[in-house]
């Protein structure tokens, strides 16, 4: 389904101008998000972050792509060298894909997909494939490590993601993203459907492998995981790729949950307005991820899929109960987003709960050194 | 025009990479390649103008079955990528035999059936329409898969923590 009006009328000439100038886009946001993080982070942890090269280190992503093309592409000698050398494609494919249904502003994407919110979750199911092929293929045992972990939390992860979407989808009646948005002019799905909001930013977080789900990426377990072996331009291409993919999920989530282009004021103020809406809320999402990690500590693998079998996936069917009597019955509309709150505001409360409890490991801290006391 | 040149394009890309399933001498390469071939299906459903069941061949298959498989294979082979090993037994030739056979019968059924639409002349088909079959006509059936997948999984868990409890 097209635009209004193809760029010199022709279809597929249209399609590409578009993607040209969306990927265009997404190479520099990713560079400055890469600054972005670096300087963040660094606040976060009270230093200054990357300050030498440009007024206010802003070159320094453009150093490091520099750097980063330069170096030697090394392969290891026991790799399986397609998989190895085509896993990092395979990894950005399904980004890219996904960034054709994304609306940026009114009538303003690459293409308007009638199933769009179906569309970016299938294609994002394909983003495991670049990283297990990584795993795979370089030939070492922490790559391969790597790869199993992500491949498990991101197919457990999936579920409550999809599922969290659903729920928004059934509210809106629609999977075309173009018209979620509308229908989000007066009020962001955000507001009554919190708890969906709440399962999708944890999924998501664990679908990027941001902390606190960066297992395969553990440095400090598995130094580096699926990417251990690679180097030069290939690294960079798993890099672009995660940066990449950070920014398609926010707008998504931004689109879904937050809005988009249409609140507050989208229809009346413009496109100008509605662009600066759209990425103001992407922002907005990635600055909540980054948050997160300089905030919170990795969990264990047992812990993470515990939490998504145990606990995301049984909420997040009950949401989709809750909604289905609620739409089927005709409810209405604030009582559904009331309940929904109630929803989160127990969900979060029992998991923070949960989190700052007295471990029982505490007890056994420091113990070799009377062990009398080793035995409770 | 364009569409012909696109269906020709998958169809090499689908018959080559199923090619490859058979042929390739690495297990990995294998799936990989049948990873390739379902993602190709799920194009050639959208020449069919059947969008869903383009994403849904995209999401089971491309995103579960072949990832399952490649787990799989990482959990229970050895930590290197590019060993090669011949996969052919002395079961080949029969081997061989059941293919022809199972494609004679496939062509032949789908040659001899009359089809209920042609396929040059087809009609999109709108979500809505597809969850009141599902979920309405089909109801009953539909819970009854579900609670035979439920306890497949159910059983595999506990097949799979025999061990634990021994």
């Amino acid at each position: 389904m097209d635009f209004a009006d193809p760029f010199f009328g022709i279809s597929w000439l249209d399609a590409l101008i578009r993607l040209v100038i969306v990927v265009g886009v997404m190479t520099l946001v990713v560079m400055y998000l890469i600054y972005g993080e670096r300087k963040l982070l660094g606040r976060f942890q009270q230093r200054k972050g990357p300050s030498y090269t440009g007024p206010a280190g802003l070159f320094q992503s453009f150093a490091d792509a520099i750097k980063l093309v330069g170096k030697e592409d090394l392969r290891p000698r026991n790799a399986d060298r397609w998989v190895f050398e085509f896993a990092p494609f395979a990894a950005f494919i399904p980004v890219f894909v996904i960034l054709v249904t994304l609306p940026f502003a009114q009538d303003w994407g690459v293409r308007n997909l009638g199933l769009g919110l179906f569309f970016v979750f299938a294609v994002l199911g394909l983003n495991i494939v670049g990283i297990l092929m990584a795993g795979l293929g370089s030939g070492n045992k922490y790559a391969l490590l790597g790869g199993v972990r992500a491949a498990a939390q991101m197919i457990s992860y999936e579920i409550p993601l999809v599922i969290s979407l659903l729920a928004v989808a059934m509210v809106a009646g629609t999977l075309n993203l173009n018209e979620i948005v509308l229908l989000q002019e007066n009020r962001p799905f955000v507001l009554i459907q919190p708890l969906a909001f709440v399962i999708f930013f944890t999924a998501m977080l664990s679908e990027l492998h941001r902390a606190p789900f960066d297992i395969p990426v553990a440095e400090s377990e598995i130094s580096g995981g699926y990417f251990i072996e690679y180097s030069g331009i290939r690294w960079s291409m798993f890099q672009l790729t995660e940066y990449a993919a950070l920014w398609a999920f926010s707008i998504f989530g931004a689109v879904v949950f937050l809005g988009g282009w249409a609140f507050p004021f989208g229809l009346e103020w413009g496109w100008g307005w509605q662009l600066f809406l759209t990425i103001f809320k992407s922002f907005f999402l990635i600055f909540l991820v980054m948050w997160m990690r300089a905030t919170v500590p990795r969990l264990r693998i047992d812990q993470l899929m515990n939490f998504c079998w145990k606990v995301l996936i049984e909420v997040s069917f009950l949401l989709i109960i809750v909604n289905g009597f609620f739409l089927y019955y005709g409810w209405s509309e604030t009582i559904l987003g009331l309940v929904n709150w109630a929803g989160a505001i127990v969900f979060i409360g029992l998991v923070y709960s949960r989190g700052i409890r007295r471990s029982r490991a505490r007890e056994y801290v420091g113990t070799y050194r009377n062990p009398e006391a080793a035995t409770p | 025009m364009a569409v012909e040149v696109l269906w020709w394009l998958f169809a090499i890309l689908i018959v080559g990479t199923a090619l490859g399933v058979v042929v390739s001498r690495s297990v990995i390469h294998a799936a990989i390649f049948l990873l390739v071939a379902l993602a190709g299906i799920a194009g050639m459903y959208v020449f069919l103008t059947v969008e869903f069941l383009a994403l849904v061949q995209l999401l089971i298959y491309g995103g579960a079955v072949a990832v399952l498989v490649l787990l799989a294979l990482m959990l229970t082979r050895q930590a290197t990528g590019g060993e090669r090993i011949s996969l052919n037994g002395p079961q080949a030739p029969f081997a061989a035999i059941a293919a022809i056979g199972l494609a004679a019968i496939l062509v032949a059924s789908a040659v001899v059936t009359t089809w209920p639409r042609l396929v040059d002349d087809p009609d999109a088909v709108p979500l809505g329409r597809i969850s009141e079959v599902l979920f309405e006509d089909f109801g009953a059936t539909f819970i009854l898969v579900s609670i035979l997948l439920l306890v497949a999984v159910v059983g595999a868990i506990i097949l799979a923590r025999q061990e634990d409890a021994e």
